[in-house]
């Protein structure tokens, strides 16, 4: 595995010229560290074997839980007897959904109407309804214990038929919450312009038969760990773990377990990755929590293993598409869309239905795309719960605007590039206003694919793949244009639900100088491997003057700081804007104490101060003077030595708090109408995949990504998250999926059957990096890392490209050797004939 | 995951003798493969204790049969239910008998296995050729007593 770089800006990467020497000698920091590459702070203690996870940490007298799980995935359950458990040797006490139930109210439900009656207990109370879902815990002295106990615990079952697709839940003839009366949670109509109208002054129309985003998931190396203390004495609860969205578990642990939410305390530490899929792992939490009250408040920590990681954490949402009926101009412009969209979220909602609005955000996608309309249904299914994996929803919703691009290119007869460039937004367009009311704030697709295709070698490949059709080789170039949208406004929700009391975005820093005058960061935000620590501190250096190394950022999450509120979480693609936008507003609220602090002892006015760092550290002096005070001595005057300090400072504490507010409104719930997201990062990805004549296995010749990100914090993180990103997509679209039979077991539970991409299989990327400040956030910078999933895209326009001389429409988001064999054999009975018709009115140019 | 299977023999006995020989537990029962106990608690119910794996990776699994249908003597029907390592496992078997010509009688089986859990993930691919060979033991085992 390689990668090959090449920013696009002129701007020099170096960190030099950071500092300029004053005349006394001293240093004098202009704003310099954002936008350098430097190295990440964390580095240093994770490559060696020094960071701390969950696991890592014992309480005194700590037990250990195990979960008994359902080999069904929806069934009565008709008994649970835990008798033979209890008595085993280290076991010391076991639980039941039914005892749960007695204990517990359901989890709160996002959802209007009748998903407000589903009945989601932390374990399952007299049914299942997914293979893997907990209906018995045993807590035990040691793991083994537990384990070993576990195996004596005795459930009995009656089958219910599983449904395990989203248009079989559809049909609602089996039903996995009988209180909501149908297996659909959710549904809505987002329509926009004149769609039909659209329709009547097409050139042509393109109709599109089923489209299937497949299930995945990610794989971090670290599984969930949770270890929870519920004190019997002050009756809070304790949690250690690795929930990436703590505030959001606090408030749907809180009400279920009856009590106050600041009587949750959370502290997370390192955690080795989490993509989203980490934020629903409360119903864990809340098993933990009453199983350490039933202990006697002893803690009790729970370790995930692989195998329940991937059958009974979370998944990435499934999503078909029915029935799109797609309008163009004579040109291939695309007037209209039309289509059903039935998105299956497993077993329990949790974070859903929030995905039927979320891919809204990037309702057109890259396009200028006038009037639309997507009739949106969610169902639940007999299969894991879903979570907001990396790309959430708008992935999908990408995946699918891709798919129209191409298959509407190949039907009229335009290259893909070429489809592309007539309909993507203009950079002179931006900021631009989607048809419901999202703002693009900046951004130039056009030129991005022109540099994709620089970097790829497009038109050299073309020529190559003309050869290559000449030896009957299946050779394809394929473009992906996806956005990452950051920063969401949780009023969103309310077109969810009108009832949902959460709008906006929020997000807290606290900037401090300690009483030896350190600089003290604590963060709002829960950091899974993004570097936080690294950007924090440039944005802290820039603002105090001074150098990252100098600033010390606590890692990891800690209600006990006070650093948060009920958005706190890292999720969505925003710290660049939200973290560090809380981060440079308690900096700066800091320098200003400062300056008030060292005019008076300075007995200079405060314009006349800088800052900066001279012999003794970090401090501010008085311009032309040889008067200066350190970091220490500020400190000390506050905290330690303040007497004589005039009233007029008391309020000064040198412990600042700042709350970002993003600027947004309720969106008008009625037109499911307003702005989503504040910013929005593209990447275009080109690829050229081949397929084998004998194995029909894919397998990508060349790749490039360019990424736009607006202004770029720390490159180096940057070009380390889409290479990631890239892997993530790349495994997905030719590797990764939660298979399940018919039954609902899932057939790729382990790593040997979901093949996660790995070092052996990335190919080499070719990067590049653009900048279109946004002009809505600090520095310009905008949220990014979840990377949109382009190279599902991208590969599977490379795989149609390749097969499409075939008969081949490549209509799944995974494509493996086998379902193109079959794809194949397909084309040659002439199986896609119906799957794309298209009625030409006028002639295309 | 779903095996079914079927298949017919015919046997020297008469269709009498055949089916007072598959609702009988005590002589069935110990024709299943990897059989290891079975205990009776009441003329239709039965628990038997059999001994599943592969290779050394061996486990019990207590299943629950029930005679479910019975019409003497034309046909007999077992289902069975059950926890195995790693998930569950339903069986359903269902025998049917033609009278031939000179006492003896052909059997037409029928046979249909669902397995449920992560021992479908661990173990998918070799459970159904290891589901047709235990079935075909039962099959011979069963030819065999009845000859």
């Amino acid at each position: 595995m390689a990668r090959k770089s090449n920013r696009m800006s002129k701007k020099k990467p170096a960190r030099a010229a950071a500092h300029s020497s004053s005349t006394n000698g001293t240093k004098t920091a202009a704003a310099k560290w954002v936008g350098q590459p430097i190295r990440r702070k964390e580095e240093s203690r994770l490559v060696r074997g020094r960071g701390i996870f969950v696991d890592d940490e014992k309480m005194p007298g700590m037990l250990h839980i195990r979960f008994i799980r359902s080999s069904y995935a929806h069934a009565q359950i008709s008994r649970v007897d835990v008798s033979k458990a209890e008595k085993f040797p280290g076991v010391v006490c076991t639980l039941t959904g039914a005892e749960i139930k007695k204990q517990v109210q359901p989890f709160i439900e996002i959802g209007p109407g009748g998903a407000q009656k589903i009945a989601d207990y932390p374990m399952a109370v007299d049914k299942v309804v997914f293979q893997g879902e907990p209906v018995a815990a045993v807590v035990a002295e040691t793991r083994l214990a537990a384990e070993d106990a576990g195996e004596l615990v005795e459930v009995d079952y009656e089958p219910l038929p599983a449904v395990v697709s989203a248009e079989d839940a559809l049909k609602d003839e089996s039903l996995l919450h009988p209180a909501m009366g149908t297996n659909r949670n959710w549904h809505g109509v987002f329509e926009y312009g004149d769609v039909e109208k659209a329709f009547k002054q097409a050139a042509h129309v393109v109709h599109i038969g089923r489209l299937h985003f497949h299930r995945f998931s990610s794989t971090p190396l670290e599984c969930n760990v949770i270890m929870a203390n519920w004190d019997p004495r002050s009756g809070d609860i304790e949690y250690h773990c690795n929930n990436t969205f703590p505030s959001f578990a606090s408030q749907f642990l809180a009400p279920a377990l009856g009590v106050r939410i600041d009587q949750i305390h959370m502290k997370s530490f390192d955690i080795g990755g989490g993509f989203g899929i980490k934020i629903t792992s409360y119903p864990y939490m809340a098993v933990c929590a009453l199983a350490s009250r039933k202990a006697g408040g002893r803690g009790v920590k729970w370790v995930e293993t692989r195998i329940e990681h991937m059958q009974a954490s979370a998944h990435g949402n499934e999503r078909v598409f029915l029935d799109t009926r797609v309008a163009l101009d004579q040109n291939g412009v695309i007037l209209a869309i039309d289509s059903k969209h039935v998105d299956d979220c497993g077993g329990f909602p949790r974070y859903e239905p929030l995905g039927c609005v979320i891919w809204a955000q990037v309702l057109p996608a890259t396009y200028r795309l006038k009037n639309i309309r997507i009739d949106m249904h969610q169902v639940v299914t007999n299969k894991c719960p879903v979570g907001p994996n990396r790309g959430y929803s708008r992935m999908q919703h990408l995946w699918f605007m891709e798919r129209v691009i191409d298959i509407c290119g190949q039907a009229l007869g335009i290259p893909a590039d070429a489809m592309r460039v007539r309909n993507y937004i203009r950079k002179n367009e931006m900021p631009y206003k989607t048809p419901n009311g999202c703002v693009y704030d900046s951004g130039d697709y056009a030129s991005m694919l022109e540099a994709a295709k620089r970097l790829i070698g497009w038109d050299g490949w073309k020529k190559k793949q003309a050869a290559a059709r000449s030896e009957r080789r299946w050779v394809g170039l394929g473009i992906g244009s996806t956005l990452d949208s950051g920063t969401n406004n949780f009023g969103q929700a309310r077109i969810i639900n009108p009832d949902a009391p959460f709008s906006g975005q929020s997000k807290v820093g606290i900037v401090k100088l300690d009483i030896y005058g350190e600089v003290v960061v604590s963060m709002g935000s829960v950091p899974q491997g993004q570097g936080h620590e690294t950007a924090a501190a440039q944005v802290v250096a820039d603002a105090l003057g001074i150098t990252p190394d100098l600033v010390n950022v606590r890692p990891g999450f800690d209600t006990a700081h006070n650093a948060y509120t009920g958005h706190t979480g890292t999720y969505a693609s925003q710290f660049a804007v939200t973290g560090l936008t809380a981060i440079h507003g308690a900096a700066m609220k800091l320098r200003k104490e400062l300056s008030r602090l060292a005019a008076w002892k300075l007995e200079a006015k405060e314009k006349d101060l800088e800052f900066g760092i001279g012999a003794q550290g970090p401090e501010v002096r008085a311009k032309g003077t040889q008067k200066a005070i350190n970091y220490w001595a500020l400190a000390n005057l506050v905290n330690v030595n303040n007497a004589g300090m005039p009233k007029s400072l008391w309020d000064i504490t040198l412990n600042c708090r700042h709350v970002f507010h993003a600027n947004f409104e309720i969106p008008d719930v009625q037109r499911k109408y307003g702005n989503l997201t504040l910013t929005y990062a593209a990447q275009i990805h080109a690829a050229v995949v081949e397929v084998d004549r004998e194995t029909f296995q894919p397998k990508i010749l060349a790749y490039a990504c360019v990424d736009d990100c607006g202004k770029a914090v720390n490159p180096r993180i940057v070009e380390g998250q889409v290479h990631g990103a890239s892997a993530h997509g790349i495994g997905a679209a030719l590797l990764e999926n939660c298979a399940y039979d018919s039954d609902g077991n899932l057939l790729t539970a382990t790593f040997s059957d979901y093949t996660p991409i790995t070092a052996m299989n990335m190919p080499e990327l070719l990067y590049a990096h653009m900048e279109s400040p946004s002009p809505f956030t600090l520095n310009g910078a905008k949220g990014m890392g979840e990377g949109g999933a382009a190279p599902v895209h991208t590969i599977c326009a490379a795989l149609q490209d390749a097969l499409y001389p075939s008969g081949v429409i490549i209509d799944d988001s995974h494509n493996t050797g086998d379902s193109l064999f079959h794809a194949l054999r397909k084309a040659e009975s002439g199986g896609y004939a119906a799957m794309v018709r298209v009625e030409h009115r006028t002639a295309s140019r | 995951m779903e095996i079914k299977l079927a298949g017919e023999f015919t046997v020297q006995k008469t269709p009498e003798e055949v089916y007072g020989f598959l609702v009988d537990p005590k002589r069935f029962c110990p024709l299943l493969p990897d059989f290891e106990s079975m205990e009776v608690v009441d003329p239709k119910n039965f628990l038997v204790k059999l001994s599943v794996g592969i290779s050394h990776i061996r486990g019990t699994a207590a299943v629950k049969m029930t005679l479910v249908d019975e019409e003497k003597p034309r046909q007999a029907a077992y289902e069975g239910k059950g926890e195995v390592p790693g998930g569950s496992a339903t069986i359903r078997a269902r025998f049917q008998l033609e009278e031939l010509p000179g006492g003896q009688t052909k059997v037409k089986w029928s046979g249909q296995s669902s397995v449920l859990g992560r021992v479908i993930s661990l173990a998918g691919g070799l459970l159904e050729p290891l589901g047709k060979k235990n079935v075909q033991k039962l099959i011979d085992g069963l030819q065999q007593a009845l000859a």
